[in-house]
């Protein structure tokens, strides 16, 4: 493949982003439902 | 009229105002905005010489001429747009995309005896992409020579069938 | 306490039945994971396509291929933006409560896609163009639109009173939607570097058939991933905001009693 490097570098570019915005979208969904289940065990939203 | 009603055409009149405004600002800056300056604006109005621009256009088929002064590369070409055609010379190093027929985007400033030193020379490329059989198959059949130009409508090779493998490597 | 619920609910408009978080929360629940599959899905065969079997570009070569990620990362950064100044106008008119939170969320992603759009097409100039960076009308209007996601995100966090900072976020956001057309006409208004689109409403796109498909797929994958990360980090704001509503409740009730 002719410039390899640009194309290596921009695909991990995006995975990265965009993975980090997944990984942390999914953290921040299981803190939010455990908190709100420790403090309204009867809630409907789990 | 309720409350909802008149933000909606508060908001509706703001926009409408702003957009308005962009319109103007935009149709007053439009000549001041340009990236480059094509052969033809330069033959209308050119800079002094000395003055540093950028000079935007297709190298001319057949112009490019390499050649060492002083041990150092020195490439003379013409950047065209069909109408105006200038002479340009550049001493470092060209893209990669850089041929007879491309676009280029050149920086650098009129020397006094009228032709363009270029100080970067950048590949300015086209919308059009094609794998290299199709372009082979279009150069084949005459239909396409990109060192003359931009290539034929779209619909008329973009679906079409090569032989050779599609697969990449 | 409970601005969200506090809401009065317009019978027969959808919008206005979303405004209800039991509702919102059962629809998106439904909803996202389909989202995230979808996401999967196509990113993974684009981008696999676009790498290993899409053809190379006769005269770019490969590099060619960083367009498979380029591309959608730009539609999704526009398309970001629009959902933005929609849930602003929503906000503004309708004192819409789940447009606000909406808002919020959409602008940190549409800055991640605007910013792998940049670095991208940064990476993609510096090989064919040979620089990595010049400020032309359409690499600039971009990078306008990086600043006006930016300028949200600081904006709507930049009051103690909430309401405050949705108010001036989505005024901000509106008036930044004139950088929308600004970005997608750029290149046919003013000389650029930047060659012009090459998929239009118009006309045939000027790509072969080979590389228009991984194309494709990846900027529907690119919207579906868009559009899941929005709905999960909408899902976590609505239970973080019922959570602070029930804490502040509680501490309510232990001081009156």
């Amino acid at each position: 493949m002719t410039n390899l490097p640009y194309i290596v570098a921009s695909y991990a570019v995006t995975l990265v982003i965009a993975g980090g915005f997944s990984l942390g979208a999914w953290i921040r969904l299981k803190h939010a439902r455990r908190q709100l289940a420790a403090v309204d065990p009867r809630g409907r939203w789990q | 009229m309720t409350r909802t009603r008149r933000r909606l055409l508060l908001v509706g009149l703001c926009g409408l105002g702003l957009a308005t405004a962009t319109a103007l600002t935009l149709n007053a800056l439009n000549s001041n905005l340009v990236f480059f300056l094509t052969p033809s604006q330069l033959a209308s109005k050119a800079p002094p010489p000395g003055h540093t621009f950028r000079l935007g256009g297709l190298v001319a088929p057949g112009s490019v001429v390499h050649s060492e002064v002083d041990g150092k590369p020195l490439v003379r070409f013409a950047v065209t747009d069909g109408t105006a055609t200038v002479k340009a010379s550049f001493g470092g190093v060209l893209p990669d995309l850089f041929r007879e027929g491309q676009g280029v985007v050149a920086l650098g400033a009129m020397s006094p005896n009228g032709s363009f030193h270029a100080t970067q020379v950048l590949a300015k490329h086209d919308e059009t992409y094609m794998p290299k059989s199709v372009e082979e198959a279009l150069k084949k059949k005459g239909l396409w020579n990109p060192n003359d130009g931009p290539p034929p409508p779209a619909s008329t090779w973009n679906t079409l069938a090569t032989k050779a493998p599609m697969k990449g490597g | 306490m409970d601005a969200i619920s506090a809401t009065p609910a317009v019978p027969g408009r959808s919008l206005f039945r979303l405004a209800n978080p039991g509702r919102f929360m059962r629809l998106s629940g439904r909803v996202l994971p389909v989202l995230i599959a979808l996401g999967l899905g196509f990113t993974a065969v684009g981008l696999v396509w676009g790498m290993f079997f899409s053809p190379a570009d006769w005269q770019q070569g490969d590099a060619v291929r960083i367009m498979y990620v380029h591309v959608p990362a730009a539609w999704v950064s526009s398309a970001g933006y629009v959902g933005l100044a929609a849930c602003s106008a929503i906000s503004l008119i309708w004192r819409h409560p789940l447009a606000d939170l909406a808002a919020v969320e959409i602008g940190p992603v549409g800055a991640g896609a605007t910013a792998i759009c940049l670095i991208t097409g940064s990476l993609w100039g510096e090989p064919m163009w040979g620089t990595w960076w010049v400020w032309d009308a359409r690499l600039t209007s971009v990078l306008v639109l990086f600043f006006l996601y930016l300028g949200h995100m600081a904006l709507v966090r930049a009051f103690d009173e909430p309401e405050r900072g949705y108010r001036a976020g989505a005024i901000l956001a509106l008036i930044g939607a004139v950088d929308l057309p600004i970005i997608k006409f750029s290149v046919d208004w003013w000389n650029t570097l930047h060659q012009p689109d090459t998929i239009t409403v118009t006309g045939a796109p000027t790509m072969y058939v080979g590389m228009l498909w991984p194309l494709l797929f990846a900027a529907l994958g690119f919207s579906f991933g868009f559009g899941a990360i929005v709905t999960a980090r909408l899902r976590a704001a609505v239970m973080e905001r019922r959570l602070r509503g029930l804490l502040l409740a509680r501490a309510e009730e232990s001081l009156a009693s």
